[in-house]
């Protein structure tokens, strides 16, 4: 038993050890040559309440391109994406036909997910300069976008013919409704290492938490990218007549019934005065 | 001026649903209706998802209704037991109505259903009011007299087991009917968003015979009641009652309601009933022409899952 532990212990040290090494060994020979470079970046608000002025907002993604090695801020050496995306949620999306002089809908799928909002800005069009399998990888562009169709027929066939229109049809629609938006100049470098991008958030945005995604690019091949969370929830009155429609419909369906019953007897009691008078 | 409907889950100008509050209540005084016909479709024409369209509208009738409700009862013009009778099948109705909606918006089919209905309703009653308004028009210029109701003939009514004694309707029939016109207009009041004055009434007058100074009071005492049911299931059931929309509809609904009958007086009555049928008649048109023009964009998210 304790002779057990011992060997187990030393081999967990061996194998960090050897993980270690493995990690360190190749950027202390790229050190040796020249600097990294890689990207750091933040969020201008990390949370976003939604209350009932709520008209949509604005946020500043900035960062910094560490070792850069661009002589100017135009020089174009580096390519920076950022990408804002909302939680990922199932949907069903529906096709109409025409049956008997109607327009009726007929078809459907569901996707398992999809983000229901996704916003991208990049320095310049991202096809222009990176491979499509980076694209593919980090979901970068609206056509890299994960979105499987859920159900049996669907399994292990992510990308069915049948789909393809559908797909098209959510990215349309999204992008409709301002939910899909694409800057292919929205992020500047303001010096030789420092960039912004301005991403609005439209009034309708989904509410649920927001992941920010910058990625540092240069001649197509990714150096490195950058992850964080930006909140976006109901607050105030708003929140609470969420909240009380959800978890206290009861509640909430006679105060409705209360206010709708006083607004009418109180505005034909007023009127009755008026009149009377 | 902006806010943001927790329900509906958009930003909407405030002065926009005051603003058409305030012109269906003024439609709805002038005309003496309930004006949930106008209103359903309104909101969805300007982008408000039919479910909550239809789930909010219910609380509107309520406020529009109560205060009528209230008078007419002080007024002894309240046939009680009558009421009730069709309040029991009001309450089967309105259930069986909401249950619908949720099991047509799983289908992706209710946006459809809810045109159809409308289309079907409002098309067959506006033409039946326009001829009959029409044709008291020309009678009343050609001098004659008006016959507004036949008494004393029988139909398949009287036939009927369960007879009850409706007193203040001087009455004596089953009470199937009534139970059944409550339950029917239930129903619509569920999935139409509606009060359903306009299916009630001429059906109190033409098929129970109810004596007219009783026939509004006693609709306005079941709309009340059912419109509340609705109210409660729409928002239990189907989370579609948004609070913030209906107290802006309401806002501008009862106060245009108020100025609408100072102004329904002056008017001349077969004068108002041609103008409502003409309304009416636009609004089915223009529901009937969504669902056969082809759409600019076939596909369309299918509600939430």
């Amino acid at each position: 038993m304790g002779l057990k532990a011992i060997v187990l212990a030393s081999a967990v040290v061996a194998s960090a050890t050897i993980a270690w090494l493995a990690a360190v060994a190749p950027s202390q020979a790229q050190n040796a040559t020249l600097p990294v470079e890689s990207v750091e970046a933040d969020v201008s608000t990390r949370s976003v309440s939604i209350t009932s002025g709520f008209t949509g907002t604005e946020i500043i993604i900035f960062g910094t391109v560490e070792n850069s090695r661009q002589p100017s801020a135009e020089a174009g050496t580096y390519d920076v994406v950022v990408v804002v995306e909302g939680t990922p949620a199932p949907a069903v999306v529906r096709k109409k036909a025409r049956v008997g002089g109607l327009w009726i809908n007929t078809e459907s799928i569901r996707f398992a997910s999809f983000p229901s909002y996704y916003a991208i800005a990049s320095t310049r069009p991202i096809d222009e300069f990176a491979e499509p399998d980076v694209l593919n990888k980090n979901e970068i562009g609206f056509s890299h976008i994960r979105m499987v169709p859920s159900g049996r027929a669907y399994i292990g066939n992510p990308n069915p013919k049948e789909a393809l229109e559908f797909r098209d049809a959510v990215i349309r629609l999204k992008q409709r409704d301002r939910l899909y938006v694409t800057a292919n100049h929205g992020v500047i470098f303001i010096g030789r290492s420092l960039f912004r991008s301005t991403i609005t958030l439209p009034p309708n945005v989904p509410v649920g938490p927001l992941t920010a995604r910058v990625y540092l690019l240069k001649d197509g091949v990714l150096l490195s990218s950058y992850q964080s969370k930006v909140d976006l929830e109901r607050a105030g009155l708003e929140r609470f007549l969420h909240d009380a429609a959800i978890e206290r419909p009861l509640l909430y369906a006679l105060s409705t019934i209360l206010l709708a019953a006083l607004a009418g007897l109180s505005a034909a009691f007023a009127f009755q005065r008026a009149m009377a008078s | 001026m902006h806010v943001y409907l927790p329900i509906a889950e958009m930003s909407v100008n405030v002065l926009v649903f005051l603003g058409l509050g305030g012109a269906v209540g003024f439609l709805s005084g002038l005309f003496g209706v309930g004006g949930g016909f106008l209103l359903t479709p309104l909101l969805i024409f300007l982008g408000i998802p039919p479910a909550v369209a239809v789930g909010t509208g219910a609380a509107h009738i309520v406020a529009s209704s109560v205060s009528g409700a209230i008078t007419q009862y002080r007024r002894n013009n309240v046939d009680l037991k009558m009421g009730l009778v069709m309040l029991v099948g009001g309450l089967v109705g309105t259930f069986i109505g909401v249950e619908a909606v949720r099991l047509l918006r799983k289908a992706g089919q209710f946006d459809l259903a809810v045109s159809l209905i409308y289309v079907t309703f409002l098309g067959v009653i506006g033409t039946l009011m326009l001829v009959e308004s029409l044709n008291t028009w020309r009678k009343a210029s050609a001098g004659a007299p008006t016959v507004s109701r036949r008494s004393g003939q029988h139909s398949w009514v009287d036939g009927l087991p369960l007879k009850m004694r409706f007193m203040r309707s001087k009455l004596y029939i089953s009470a199937i009917p009534p139970a059944f016109i409550g339950m029917f207009v239930g129903f619509l009041a569920a999935i139409m968003g509606i009060g359903g004055g306009f299916v009630m009434i001429p059906a109190m007058i033409y098929l129970l015979r109810m004596p007219a100074s009783v026939v509004v009071g006693t609709s306005l005492f079941q709309i009340v009641f059912v419109a509340t049911f609705a109210v409660i299931l729409q928002a239990v059931q189907n989370r579609t009652v948004d609070i913030v929309l209906a107290m802006l509809l309401i806002l501008g609904g009862v106060l245009g309601a108020q100025f609408g009958s100072v102004a329904g007086d002056k008017l001349r009555g077969e004068h108002m009933r041609t103008l409502l049928a003409v309304l009416v008649i636009i609004v089915a048109v223009r529901m009937a022409y969504d669902l056969v023009v082809t759409p600019s964009e076939l596909f369309s998210f299918g509600g939430r899952v």
